[in-house]
């Protein structure tokens, strides 16, 4: 009887194993890349309601983010501003503005404007804005470059990784009080010490156990 | 291997006996080999069903766990104001004060509110009658706001109506000489007050009835029988050496000043060293009640024959001549006598008013009035008997002579008595309006419904028990649009125009300050909770009792008593109250008849034991011409000849709330409380209906006879049992023994090799070695290190209350599960109260144990057996030496529930948060998490308080004050039972409370290190009644 398979055809079962294995450590790579927040939550950038942009106000203006986000140093949440914040200016600036339209009906039937939230923390992480804030985190640190957004998007993955790497080396990413809502913030020459000095004498010790943020 | 001590010697205390239950004490196999495991049998099984269903269950979690993997998280909004209210800052709690009206009394509260929503209520501890703690039922009273099936709109027979509507019946009924009659809750507010007046002028011929579902205040009507005044008592529990109750559950939860007698109660009985003094208490009562379990001397004695003992002490004492005294009662007497009017005797709801007048004679003779005995006067008119006031109203309706009668809050088709056939005579009336939160019996048959506001929405006021004006100020606005107060509508009857309730307060409080500067003053009001300086005046008066006492009846008597859970059944549709344990007998979601086991045996009776369930002879108990079918439950120290029946079950509340119905592979139906119509509809049976048409608490003439029926009863009194055999859980000793070796709970720890105490731990094999993850540079290189959380619990103090219970519920959205799963042992409560029978060697050991309650938290082990089986790290300890249970992390293992000694974990087998209904979401406190299916959880040492205050004060740039973080079991009982705070500051109430030589860690032997010490019960027994032991 003659042979069914060549001769060459002994070197499948090797090669299928090893694509076998070569699609096994693929598929640890891809879940790894496309099942991390940096894939799926980075660059979220949805339609807001009102097309609101932070460039404008901030970069062209020369708004400070507190003018809207008022309470972020003694809230945990800061907050995204009430309809009225909005209709202290645009009561005169621009009042016929059809893309307004959404924040003068706002004022005027006294409901919520209903922004899509982009900056979302599992609710079994508890996060203050106001702990941060006032311990030299700036809001760029997390947020990015907001001055040059006219869509807000999603710039740092949000993760639990990513929360550590400060908490662990918080002299690397803090700046003085009063550069926390500067963006483009350039870190002077010799930060490091100067963070360090900081962290020594104000007790600044981000924690990392567990219950800190998981209650 | 470990090499084992040779046991030898008996510790202290080890004749006494420990039990939970009948199985616990005989010893019933199916019962011991639940104490090592886990759970009780059940627990860990899966869902009961044919192999197909499972199959297909599995294959729809799969596919919707699949399908989950392709699915972005859901977008989520955020709705700011359009124009912010000042002062309210998204994510920034606020706390307003306000008060519930309890019985009339209004009960001051200081009400946490995270960002609109009211969501934790606690004690307002400014108000002079009160402590900033709080009961069951204004920890429960929340999740009444948010009850999904609260009444929504208003009915005209059974059909949507309007205000207007109602309105336009109040303008047409101004015409004329109208018959107006009210039964309305009792209240004592200043603006129903008011209202009341000026619809009486408008309507002379008003009759208003304040309508007690419990019948007579046999209280207030005793004292006028003795004074001629309808004078209120308070007594001074504190200064009291010799406190006397006569079937008088002061303590209890339902009791109408229950947190400030447990409050001073408890400072009477708290021993910080042998120096210290403490009060007596003598109990006589038919039932085990909380007030019971703190006896020195309790007496089971049928509740009729309670009048033979207040005629012995009276006699004994020289102000009555009735029967000569035995020895329990001379003894009571010449304790009495000896405390130099530092004594109280108080008599109980169930007791006639005779027994009240007596007990005011009683103790008037005794110095203990301006002693410990405060009498005010609170202005009220002399009373007449509720029950006769019903009666003669029924029969004025019976013959149409009433127009219109108005329900306010009351639901007497329930509960009044069948004999006055309540129902027929409201068909006689053209305009019966009910204003309830539930469109409950009385609403169905009632012509016209309005839903009653909850007192978070409305407007009110109220006067607490001293007196003091205590303004109710609503957090939130009405959540139905259709919902009024009684204020509202007692006005609109009043002329038929709406007013809002704030108008009206205000009205009021500014008649009563003056206008001058009143916009300041009240607000001054508004933020303090209460107006300074407004309580009734002290009286002293003499006291006269010139009737008799009615002599105790034979044969079986029936005594129907509040329910410590659901109250007179305005609770009944609350899934807390619904699911909190019994104090006593631990059961949820049932009434039943409780009976001595001698009763029991001489009827016949049984309550099976079989595999770990307890299955009841249903019986028939027909009293009063009427008859009801009831499981029986046999409660040791019950007294023989008596049954105990609690009001508030058997509840029809109707719902316009679909069902819900989910496919097959689907088990929310199952699972969820509210999924088959409101809560309170089928669960037991209506009681009201078995009294006379006097509605007295004890009826006679009881026929109780088997039915050869069996019911399921479920009780936690056995979940997470613990060895009670060689491990001395809870310790006690009497005054005398305490004082002579003030540290006796370390001589009741197991026996070691070579006797005496072991202390010293350094020969057992060191788990970690200088690895111990407490010492690791990790875990002291963090703020947190600085403080070392640690609870104290005396149980000298805990009355076994469960206020704490369901403050834990409130703040750590722990979810209910319903009957059939607490009958499975997966009920949630992170804290459980174990209730212990204690008997001492020789007695007879079915009849009269004494009980201590011991609350049972998660121990913060700094050892702690949970983590190191954990296979995820999922529970780990924290630098500030909590143990915690990081949620997210966990994958259901269950191992550390497992390893638990105290069995202090709860599993979530089902879904449970999934289920609740929108409202009760909003009841969900924001800083915790809401757990999901497969997640282990237990106590956290309230950490989302921890961390809160910790971030508030590094805000403020400053340390933590001292004390400042108090958990809200803590913080909630009255008997200030719960220390808690940093064992690090030397000077804080825990690390002075652990001083106690009294202190003592439950299985300390085992080198688990626990965080949370007990105080060990300390008795003070009469010399005269138990000489102390030789030994």
């Amino acid at each position: 009887m003659p042979q069914i398979f060549s001769r060459k055809s002994n070197v499948l079962p090797h090669l299928s194993l090893g694509a076998l294995l070569g699609s096994g450590i693929l598929m640890v790579f891809l879940v790894w890349y496309y099942f991390s927040p940096e894939y799926t939550d980075v660059g979220y950038a949805p339609e807001q309601p009102v097309p609101y942009s932070h460039r404008v106000h901030v970069d062209q203006l020369g708004l400070d983010c507190r003018y809207c986000h008022n309470f972020v140093e003694i809230a945990d949440v800061s907050n995204v501003p009430a309809t009225e914040t909005c209709m202290n200016c645009h009561a005169v600036v621009l009042p016929q503005s059809t893309d307004l339209a959404p924040v003068r009906a706002s004022w005027a039937n006294d409901s919520s404007i209903p922004w899509v939230r982009i900056h979302q923390l599992p609710d079994y992480a508890q996060f203050s804005h106001a702990a941060h804030v006032t311990n030299g985190v700036g809001c760029e640190t997390c947020h990015g470059r907001i001055d040059q957004m006219d869509v807000v998007r999603l710039v740092e993955p949000l993760s639990m990784g990513w929360c550590l790497e400060c908490h662990r080396e918080p002299e690397k990413y803090m700046r003085p009080n009063e550069e926390i809502t500067t963006m483009g913030y350039v870190h002077s020459a010799g930060f490091l010490k100067t963070n360090l000095n900081r962290i020594a004498q104000e007790g600044i010790r981000p924690p990392t156990n567990c219950s800190a943020c998981h209650y | 291997m470990i090499p084992l001590p040779i046991v030898d010697g008996t510790p202290r205390g080890s004749d006494r006996k420990l039990w939970r239950s009948r199985p616990h004490l005989e010893q019933d196999p199916n019962l011991t080999e639940q104490i090592p495991e886990e759970l009780i049998p059940g627990a860990a099984d899966a869902p009961s069903g044919n192999n197909r269903r499972h199959f297909m269950q599995l294959l729809g979690a799969s596919m919707a766990m699949a399908g989950l993997a392709a699915c972005r998280r859901p977008v989520e909004k955020i709705m700011p104001f359009s124009d912010r209210p000042e002062e309210l800052i998204p994510g920034v709690p606020l706390h307003y004060a306000s008060a519930m009206n309890f019985r009339g009394i209004a009960r001051p509260l200081l009400v946490k509110s995270h960002d609109g929503r009211p969501v934790k209520i606690e004690g307002n501890p400014d108000h002079p009658n009160a402590s900033g703690s709080s009961g069951v039922f204004e920890q429960a009273s929340l999740l009444q706001l948010y009850d999904p099936d609260r009444s929504k709109h208003i009915l005209r027979t059974g059909a949507l109506s309007s205000w207007d509507d109602f309105l336009s019946l109040c303008q047409r009924f101004q015409i004329g000489n109208r018959r107006l009659a009210v039964l309305a809750a009792p209240d004592h507010s200043p603006t129903r007050a008011r209202l009341q007046a000026q619809l009486e002028n408008q309507f002379p011929d008003t009759q208003w009835i304040d309508y007690r579902s419990e019948g007579d205040d046999a209280e207030t009507l005793g004292l006028q029988m003795a004074y001629g005044l309808p004078l209120q008592p308070t007594y001074d529990f504190g200064n009291a050496d010799v406190i006397v109750s006569l079937d008088a559950d002061f303590l209890g939860s339902h009791a109408k000043n229950g947190n400030w007698n447990t409050a001073s109660f408890a400072q009477g009985r708290k021993l910080n060293g042998v120096q210290d003094e403490m009060s007596r208490l003598y109990v006589a009562e038919s039932t085990y009640t909380t007030t019971g379990t703190m006896a020195d001397h309790r007496r089971r004695m049928r509740s009729d024959a309670i009048t033979t003992l207040a005629s012995q002490i009276a006699t004994a004492l020289g102000v009555y001549s009735g029967t000569s005294p035995d020895t329990y009662a001379s003894a009571i007497a010449s304790d009495l006598q000896q405390s130099n009017g530092r004594s109280i005797i108080v008599a109980g709801e169930s007791q006639p008013a005779e027994v009240h007048a007596l007990c005011a004679v009683m103790n008037h003779a005794l110095g203990a009035v301006g002693t410990t005995v405060t009498l005010s006067d609170t202005g009220a008119p002399v009373k007449t008997s509720q029950s006769e006031a019903l009666a003669a109203l029924v029969s004025e309706m019976q013959s149409g002579q009433i127009d219109m009668l108005l329900m306010l809050g009351v639901n007497p088709v329930y509960d009044a008595p069948p004999e006055l056939d309540f129902q027929g005579a409201m068909r006689r009336v053209i305009n019966t309006i009910h204003v309830g939160m539930y469109v409950d019996e009385t609403a169905q048959t009632s012509t016209w419904h309005i839903p009653q506001t909850h007192y978070l929405e409305s407007w009110g006021d109220g006067r607490s028990w001293d007196g003091t004006l205590t303004p109710i100020q609503p957090l939130i606005a009405p959540l139905y649009e259709d919902a009024r107060s009684d204020i509202e509508i007692l006005h609109a009857l009043n002329g038929g125009q709406h007013a809002k309730g704030y108008d009206l307060v205000r009205e009021t409080w500014a008649s009563s300050l003056g206008e001058d500067d009143f916009e300041a003053a009240w607000r001054r009001i508004l933020h303090d909770g209460y107006l300074r300086d407004t309580g009734y005046p002290a009286i002293t008066a003499v006291p006269a009792f010139g009737g008799s006492l009615p002599e105790p009846k034979s044969g079986l008597e029936l005594v129907t008593r509040l329910d410590p859970t659901l109250f007179d059944g305005s609770f009944a549709n609350n899934a807390w109250c619904q699911e909190l344990p019994d104090p006593i007998t631990k059961i949820v979601w049932d009434n039943v008849v409780v009976l001595s086991p001698k009763t029991a045996n001489d009827l016949g009776l049984v309550c099976e034991y079989s595999k770990g369930r307890y299955y009841s002879d249903i019986v028939t108990l027909a009293v009063n011409g009427q008859e009801v079918e009831l499981p029986i439950w046999i409660l040791p120290g019950h007294a023989d000849d008596s049954v105990s029946v609690t009001l508030g079950y058997g509840r029809e509340i109707s719902t316009t709330r679909s069902e819900r119905d989910t496919p097959f592979w689907d088990k929310d139906d199952e699972t969820d409380i509210y999924a088959r119509g409101t809560l309170a509809t089928g669960v037991g049976t209506n009681v009201a209906k078995l009294r006379n048409a006097l509605i007295q608490p004890v009826s006679h003439g009881v026929q109780l006879t088997a039915t050869g029926q069996k019911a399921r009863i479920v009780t936690t009194q056995d979940h997470g049992i613990l060895d009670t055999e060689a491990r001395p859980l809870v310790r006690s000793a009497t005054l005398e023994e305490y004082r002579a070796d003030p540290a006796f709970p370390l001589q009741e720890e197991a026996p070691t090799p070579s006797s005496g105490v072991k202390t010293d731990f350094s020969d057992y094999p060191e788990l970690w070695k200088n690895q111990h993850p407490a010492k690791s540079p990790a875990l002291r290189d963090s703020d947190y290190w600085q403080n070392q959380w640690g609870m104290v619990i005396d149980l000298n103090a805990c009355t076994g209350c469960n206020a704490c219970i369901v403050a834990c519920q409130a703040e750590n959205n722990i979810q209910v599960v319903g009957k059939k799963e607490v009958g499975n042992g997966r009920e949630l409560h992170w804290l459980r109260i174990d209730r212990y029978f204690v008997t001492e060697g020789g007695e007879d050991l079915e009849t009269d144990p004494q009980i201590v309650m011991q609350p049972m938290p998660c121990q913060h082990c700094e050892n702690a057996p949970c983590e190191s089986v954990c296979p995820v790290a999922a529970t780990v300890h924290s630098p500030d030496g909590t143990n915690q249970m990081i949620y997210n992390r966990c994958i259901g293992t269950r191992y550390c529930a497992n390893n638990c000694p105290y069995k202090v974990r709860r599993y979530n087998f089902y879904n449970w948060s999934k289920t609740i209904p929108a409202t009760v979401q909003m009841a969900q406190n924001p800083n915790v998490s809401v757990r999901f299916r497969g997640v282990m959880e237990k106590c956290s040492f309230c950490v989302q308080r921890i961390r809160e205050t910790q971030k508030r004060a590094g805000l403020e740039k400053r340390p933590l004050h001292r004390d400042e973080v108090t958990t809200a079991c803590q913080q909630a009982c009255s008997a200030e039972a719960i220390t808690f705070g940093d064992l690090n500051d030397e000077e804080s109430g825990v690390s002075r409370a652990v001083q106690n030589s009294r202190g003592y860690r439950l299985l300390a032997y085992l080198n688990i290190k626990p965080r949370v010490s007990y105080l060990a019960r300390v008795r003070n027994p009469n010399q005269e009644l138990e000489p102390a032991k030789s030994s």
